[in-house]
C-alpha cells in the first residue's frame, strides 16, 4: 500500500517508521527543509521537503497513485486542506485527519474526510472510561467515520431507569446493542430491564447523539 | 604519479550519468585500478519521481540509460580495463550509490561533478554528493572539472 503521510511531527515520524517497517511505500512530507533532513538522516530518503497543503507538492508526493493519505500536522486548517485537495484533486481512496480540537471533527466529516483520529476525543474518552460521567461516552468512531460506538453509564435518576429497552424511544439510526452488569455484558433484548450503574453500549450516527443522550441520561448539562 | 602515491583498492563503485565528466571518471579509475587489478563497477541510477512507482517499466529511459553504461565500459576498454556495468532505479541517487557502495564493499566510491553555479555565482554541488560525503561506508572520491573559461 501507498501512503503519504504529512507531517513530521511525532506523530508523523513515528507512523512513518511503523509503516516502512510493515513493509507500505511510504512517503512523509514535512515543510521545514531542517526537520526534514533530520527525519530523511534517520528512515532514507523517503522525505518530502515541502508543504503537503500546496497541490503541486503533494502532486510531486504521489498523490495521484497514493492508497491513503493521513495528514497528521498539529493544524487542523493544515490537516483539513491536505485530506479535501488529496480527495478531491487527486482521487485519494481513503484520507485520514488527526483532529486536535475534537469540536472540529464534525467539520472534518462533512467536509470528506474519511477518517478523523482525535487524540484529544482518545485520551478524553480514556480518563472518562473509570469516571462516573453524566454524558455519553465515546468509544470509537465506525463505518468509516458515519458512526459512534458509545457507552452510557445509568445514574439513579436517569430516564431510561425502570424501563424495558423495548419501551425507549430511541432516534432513527441508532441500536442498543449490549449492557454491561456488574462488569457481566449482557444483549439488550426488548425485555431487558434496565437498572441504576448499567453501563449501555450503542452505536448510532453522530447526529443523533444529543437525541440519545436525552433518552437515556437526560437533558446535558449546560457547560 | 609516484608509486607510493597511487591509492590502491579491490572494488570501486563509480557512479556515471552520462556527462562529459563520466569519461574522465571512468578513465582515472580504470588507470588506477589496474596494478592491483581492482575491481570496477559503473552504476548508473535512473531517478524515479513518487509519481510512479518504483518497480515502474522505464522501457523508454533504459535506452540512454544503457548508452551511458556502454560508453562507461567503452571508456574502459580504451584504457585496457573492464568495468562492470549496473543499472538501477531509485527515489535518490545518493542514497542509491551508497547502499550499492555497501552491498558491494567497495573500498572507494568516485563521483564526478562538473564545475556548475547557481543564478547569483553560488558554486552548485548538487544532492547526491554531500549524501554520499555524509553516508558511505567506503571512502569517497569526487573528481570535479576544471573550472571553464569565461567566454571572451
Amino acid at each position: 500500500m501507498f501512503v503519504i503521510v504529512v507531517g513530521g511531527g511525532k506523530v508523523g515520524y513515528y507512523l512513518t517508521k511503523e509503516l516502512v517497517q510493515s513493509g507500505h511505500e511510504v512517503v512523509l512530507m514535512e515543510k521545514d527543509s531542517l526537520r526534514a533532513s533530520q527525519i530523511g538522516d534517520e528512515i532514507g530518503s523517503i522525505v518530502v521537503p515541502h508543504d503537503g497543503c500546496e497541490g503541486r507538492y503533494l502532486a510531486k508526493a504521489g498523490a495521484n497513485r497514493a492508497d491513503i493519505v493521513a495528514a497528521v500536522t498539529g493544524d487542523d486548517e493544515d490537516n483539513l486542506v491536505i485530506c479535501q485537495m488529496a480527495k478531491h484533486h487527486f482521487a485519494v481512496p481513503r484520507t485520514i485527519a488527526r483532529v486536535n480540537n475534537p469540536k472540529n471533527e464534525v467539520l472534518f466529516r462533512h467536509l470528506g474526510v474519511d477518517e478523523q483520529i482525535s487524540p484529544t476525543r482518545m485520551i478524553l474518552g480514556s480518563i472518562e472510561e473509570n469516571i462516573p460521567v453524566h454524558e455519553l461516552l465515546h468509544l470509537a468512531v465506525v463505518g468509516g467515520g458515519e458512526l459512534d460506538l458509545i457507552e452510557a453509564q445509568l445514574r439513579e435518576d436517569s430516564p431510561a431507569v425502570g424501563q424495558n429497552a423495548s419501551a425507549l424511544t430511541l432516534p432513527d439510526g441508532c441500536v442498543l446493542f449490549a449492557v454491561i452488569r456488574n462488569e457481566v455484558p449482557l444483549a439488550i433484548r426488548a425485555d431487558t430491564l434496565l437498572q441504576a450503574g448499567d453501563k449501555v453500549l450503542g452505536i448510532g450516527r453522530t447526529e443523533c447523539e444529543e437525541e440519545l443522550q436525552r433518552v437515556l441520561l437526560g437533558e446535558a448539562s449546560p457547560d | 604519479m609516484p608509486e607510493l602515491l597511487k591509492p590502491t583498492f579491490r572494488r570501486a563503485v563509480v557512479a556515471v550519468n552520462g556527462s562529459p565528466t563520466d569519461e574522465r571518471v571512468v578513465r582515472l579509475v580504470s588507470e588506477l585500478a589496474r596494478p592491483a587489478k581492482a575491481e570496477v563497477v559503473a552504476v548508473h541510477v535512473v531517478e524515479i519521481d513518487w509519481t510512479m512507482p518504483l518497480d515502474a517499466d522505464i522501457a523508454e529511459r533504459s535506452e540512454e540509460a544503457q548508452r551511458v553504461l556502454d560508453t562507461a565500459e567503452a571508456v574502459a576498454e580504451q584504457h585496457n580495463y573492464r568495468l562492470e556495468g549496473v543499472l538501477l532505479q531509485a527515489r535518490d541517487v545518493g542514497a542509491a550509490l551508497v547502499d550499492e557502495a555497501a552491498e558491494r564493499q567497495a573500498d572507494v566510491l568516485v563521483l564526478g561533478l562538473p564545475y556548475r553555479t547557481r543564478f547569483g555565482g553560488e558554486f552548485a554541488i548538487g544532492r547526491a554528493i554531500p549524501y554520499c560525503f555524509k553516508n558511505a561506508p567506503c571512502t569517497v572520491w569526487v573528481v570535479r572539472d576544471a573550472i571553464p573559461e569565461e567566454p571572451r
